[in-house]
């Protein structure tokens, strides 16, 4: 995975989502263990202080916990919190900018509805 | 643990203050990006803290010492830029032998498969390189050595692209596994950003910032859109760029100081708002104007 230099985030706050991701994804599920800032680092061809705090940016939000000697470690129920999280964060912001260009494209509010729940049933069949 | 600590540094050659007034310290164990414009003080700086120069004025310590005439800084550090004082008479595995003997960290092993890596014969000598090859022996040299501060000034001339990044790549690997400070100068700071911790700015000799990486990536944003808008969110102290585009758009680049509120405010009123490329951010904020190059040519 490349990161986005192009993205008013921060690195590690771009590796901190990619790790969500990956938990939401199931690729790494809980108390399963996460990977190390050195991984991270070589993935990621980054500063490993850099890894080691998108990893603690989780592990403040409780999605990760610490066990001694043995490395970060995904948390009970992390995927469902990072699930809620990311629907009042992300997805309510994603709607803010659809609604704006559809202001200032002066498409009525039905009309933008109803391209969504177009752009759900394909997605639905692209499936 | 500071390792390198300077207090109101300065240097001047021929009445002109190369390094003016400048005081940072820099952490033990992290690499720290030096950047500037042209002449804005970078070598020198450099050379204050190898100790190859002496400080017209103010202090600087390297581990604690002065770093001029001094042994056992030294012997802690190594300086890489191209004008290495290589011998002539020796091939390049024998110059690696020899530069070995000088420094106890020395990894001789790496040394020979980066030599292989880069493609560089072992028989070959330093003189018939390419300006691009001689840059990737030095760079072999400096993280060979391992020493506990390694400078490199510009390392990077004259090599392509993909020599570059296998640099920076090995570079970061050897950092893991064996921690040290490095200092690193460079104008391509988009290509090195993500390696570093740290950034310390220069500006006609003056710190002009030091700051962690990442805040250097929300120090500021770019706005576009109309222009009464964008004059209305922003205050003037705030303004580092501004270009005007069409007849009543603007683009601006502006120092990050506003709330999400004020943001998401002007995204809904058409603004886009846009990261600025941390190289542009450098240029902008070393810059003498605020307009640019376009002010040369539309003086009359």
């Amino acid at each position: 995975m490349i990161l986005n230099p192009d993205s008013l985030k921060p690195i590690y706050i771009q590796i901190a989502e990619w790790l969500e991701l990956e938990i939401l994804q199931d690729a790494i599920k809980s108390d399963e263990k996460i990977y190390s800032q050195y991984q991270l680092a070589e993935m990621f061809n980054v500063n490993p202080a850099t890894a080691a705090k998108g990893l603690s940016l989780l592990a403040e939000e409780n999605f990760l916990y610490k066990k001694r000697g043995l490395g970060m470690f995904v948390a009970p129920q992390a995927k469902e919190r990072i699930r809620q999280k990311r629907i009042n964060e992300n997805l309510q912001q994603l709607v803010f900018e659809v609604v704006a260009e559809a202001k200032r494209l002066q498409v009525p509010p039905e009309e933008l509805v109803n391209m969504i729940q177009r752009a759900t049933q394909q997605a639905v069949k692209e499936e | 643990m500071h390792c390198i600590e300077s207090k109101n540094l300065s240097k001047t050659f021929d009445k002109i203050k190369a390094v003016h007034d400048l005081s940072f310290t820099i952490e033990e164990n992290k690499i720290t990006g030096l950047v500037g414009r042209n002449g804005a003080g970078k070598t020198t700086l450099l050379k204050l803290i190898a100790g190859y120069l002496l400080p017209t004025t103010g202090e600087i310590n390297v581990f604690g010492r002065n770093p001029f005439n001094n042994l056992q800084v030294a012997a802690n550090l190594i300086f890489i830029d191209d004008q290495l004082a290589l011998p002539e008479n020796l091939s390049l595995e024998e110059t690696l032998a020899a530069v070995g003997q000088f420094y106890p960290n020395w990894q001789a092993e790496l040394a020979r498969a980066l030599l292989d890596y880069f493609s560089l014969q072992p028989r070959q000598y330093y003189a018939n390189l390419s300006k691009g090859m001689k840059s990737s022996f030095n760079m072999i040299i400096g993280i060979a050595a391992r020493c506990p501060l390694t400078i490199f000034d510009e390392p990077t001339v004259g090599m392509d692209a993909a020599v570059r990044k296998d640099f920076y790549r090995a570079l970061l690997k050897d950092f893991m596994q064996y921690p040290r400070t490095i200092i690193f100068s460079s104008h391509l700071l988009s290509e090195i950003e993500e390696l570093l911790d740290d950034l310390l700015l220069i500006k006609a000799g003056e710190k002009y910032l030091h700051l962690p990486l990442d805040e250097l990536r929300n120090y500021a944003v770019g706005l576009t859109g109309r222009e009464s808008i964008i004059r209305k969110m922003t205050g003037q102290e705030q303004v580092l760029f501004q270009q005007k585009l069409g007849r009543d758009s603007i683009y601006l680049v502006a120092r990050n100081t506003f709330d999400q509120q004020t943001l998401q405010q002007a995204r809904l009123q058409g603004v886009e708002i846009s990261p600025v490329a941390t190289d542009d951010l450098c240029i902008y904020l070393t810059a003498q104007h605020k307009g640019g190059i376009d002010d040369v040519f539309s003086r009359n």
